[in-house]
């Protein structure tokens, strides 16, 4: 049973979430603001963390700077904010994914899920994104079994958005893993290979999907 | 005259003031002369030399240091041939004169001197001041602005959450009432309509105050259309979309989520206007560097004369179907226009509104 922390300074949002979340089997504890907050994950030590990026007092972003200088626990943003900045710098801090107030259940959930299958506990040299499977060892990629033939940096760029199937990969992520400062003007870069990769993948393959001005999710 | 300057610009010509000061200067001193002249048998030659000095004294209270200096010189010329006796020669006799002669000479001039740098300090000053006021006041406005700026954006923020968090919690709640709830059905759609209305309130306010910044970067515009169309699936099940010429365009640097915004708040009111089944086409064009998106619907198009007033603030159409803000197509405009673009509306020969969005962008062959 995971355990999921809520920090909003909401009650009426914590009280529903909490349904939420219980009716799905999770245990949940509360915060309504920051400082708290922090002192709940360190006592709770919870599996995820949904956290309200308008917290009065100690702010969202600082929040989350400052678990992320002892846990790499999964974070998950609840925002209101519609400005693109903001969700970028939570997301470049470490922050996994988010999600834009007034949201579906079934996307927050779906939203958690994915954020809690472990990131980087790699046992085997193989990632697999529903139908794609990405051979690391030797730089081979398929589609429903079916070899797909990819350029080195197409690799390298899938390989990231793989490895975070589901989540955002902001345009900087992946601009410092795929291009790490070689090119000019990476982003013109990455929007060419991006362009390739749908096409390689086809209609049926996972999505390449563009979050305008914060970054990509591959939707398998 | 106060603020001759210093030193004039060896290129300039001599000012009008100057040349009248130098003048004004001899017509002085020949008045002066020619009274202390009348005046000499009741007073001695040495009154004239001290009204001498007390005109280069107030000469130099008023003009440029160099007809001053002149006028120390032709003075003293004057003091000497006119009135030191023996009168009419440049010769003096007598060495007491001799020595006043050569103190009226540097008293006439450290006096023109010292007044006249005094004043030019002065006046030095005086614009060294007013300049460090202007700077000063120049910080304190700007100083203003940031912080209005600042308190705009708080004050935004916090009506944003203010408004958006009861939405949420409706939001979440119906999701947990299920799906097949009539009354429930009902309470998504008002809360939905609430969420636009909020939606635009908050982009219109964004969009007036100038708060709002283009960020373009590379990007398709099959993004574009993505995100546009996404937060619109409900409206657009009714209304089949037929793109044409999206797959021709190549990469274009733009804002994509504010163009993603125009497109969608188009696309929103075809929607609300056209019958539903009705088609709605985007055509998109790239021509002279300017991207050209034309959407159409096949519904009654917009009555006549009103073209331009759709994108007015609060207008809505005559027998407008309940729903909009009549917003949605004015913040269309702030924000093309904010992206140095514009949008127009008209109808189609055959039928139905068209609006057109263009907007300069910088491209690249895919």
């Amino acid at each position: 049973m995971s355990k999921a922390l809520i920090i909003d300074d909401e009650q009426q949002m914590r009280r529903l979430l909490r349904m939420v979340l219980e009716s799905r089997g999770y245990e949940v504890c509360e915060a309504a603001d920051g400082q708290l907050g922090l002192q709940e994950a360190a006592f709770q030590r919870p599996d995820v963390v949904l956290l309200d990026l308008g917290l009065p007092g100690l702010g969202g972003i600082d929040v989350l700077k400052r678990l992320r200088e002892w846990t790499d626990v999964p974070v998950l943003i609840l925002s209101v904010r519609d400005q693109e900045t903001v969700k970028v710098e939570a997301l470049e801090l470490g922050a996994d994914d988010y999600v834009t107030k007034p949201f579906g259940t079934a996307e927050l959930l779906a939203r958690l899920d994915v954020i809690q299958r472990r990131r980087f506990t790699r046992q085997s040299p193989e990632i697999i994104a529903g139908a794609l499977k990405l051979d690391l060892l030797h730089h081979e990629a398929t589609l429903a079994d079916e070899p797909v033939k990819l350029t080195p940096t197409e690799f390298a760029l899938l390989k990231v958005l793989a490895e975070h199937a589901g989540r955002i990969v902001t345009q900087n992520q992946i601009l410092k893993q795929v291009w790490a400062g070689q090119s000019s003007d990476p982003s013109e870069g990455l929007r060419v290979h991006i362009n390739h990769l749908r096409k390689k993948l086809g209609e049926s393959g996972p999505r390449i999907v563009n979050e305008p001005g914060i970054g990509y999710r591959l939707e398998a | 005259m106060n603020d001759q300057p210093s030193s004039p610009k060896p290129r300039e010509p001599v000012p009008v003031a100057v040349v009248g000061q130098f003048s004004w200067g001899l017509t002085i001193l020949f008045v002066l002369a020619s009274t202390c002249w009348v005046l000499l048998p009741y007073t001695g030659y040495l009154f004239s030399a001290l009204v001498f000095l007390m005109a280069i004294v107030l000469a130099g209270t008023r003009w440029n240091r160099g007809p001053v200096l002149a006028m120390g010189v032709v003075s003293a010329l004057v003091w000497n041939f006119i009135f030191i006796p023996p009168q009419f020669t440049l010769h003096i006799e007598k060495p007491q004169d001799i020595i006043m002669f050569a103190m009226f000479f540097v008293v006439a001039l450290s006096m023109g001197h010292l007044i006249t740098r005094l004043r030019e300090r002065e006046a030095a000053l005086e614009q060294h001041h007013r300049e460090r006021e202007d700077l000063l006041a120049e910080k304190h406005r700007a100083e203003l602005l940031a912080e209005s700026e600042r308190l705009h954006r708080t004050l935004l923020d916090s009506v944003s959450h203010e408004l958006k968090t009861p939405i949420a919690i409706i939001r979440t709640a119906l999701d947990g009432l299920g799906q097949g709830n009539a009354f429930a059905a009902e309470i998504e759609t008002a809360n939905r309509r609430l969420q636009r209305i909020v939606e635009n309130f908050l982009e219109m306010t964004r969009v007036d105050s100038e708060a709002l910044k283009p960020r373009p970067d590379w990007c398709e515009i099959s993004d574009v259309l993505h995100a546009a169309t996404t937060p619109l699936q409900k409206e657009l099940s009714q209304h089949p979309l037929r793109l044409h010429g999206t797959d021709d365009l190549p990469l274009m640097m733009l804002d994509s989520r504010l163009l993603a915004q125009v497109l969608g708040n188009v696309l929103h009111n075809a929607t609300l206007y056209a019958p539903a089944g009705t088609e709605i086409e985007i055509h998109a064009a790239l021509t002279n560097g300017r991207l050209e998106l034309r959407v159409r619907d096949h519904g009654p198009g917009l009555p006549m004369g009103t073209e331009d007033h759709v994108f007015d603030k609060f207008y809505r159409a005559p027998d407008s179907p309940a729903g909009g803000t009549g917003l949605g197509l004015a913040i269309a405009r702030g924000l093309m226009r904010a992206m140095k673009g514009d949008i127009e509306a008209h109808n189609h020969p055959k039928g139905g509104a068209e609006f057109v969005l263009s907007l300069p962008v910088k491209t690249r062959q895919p």
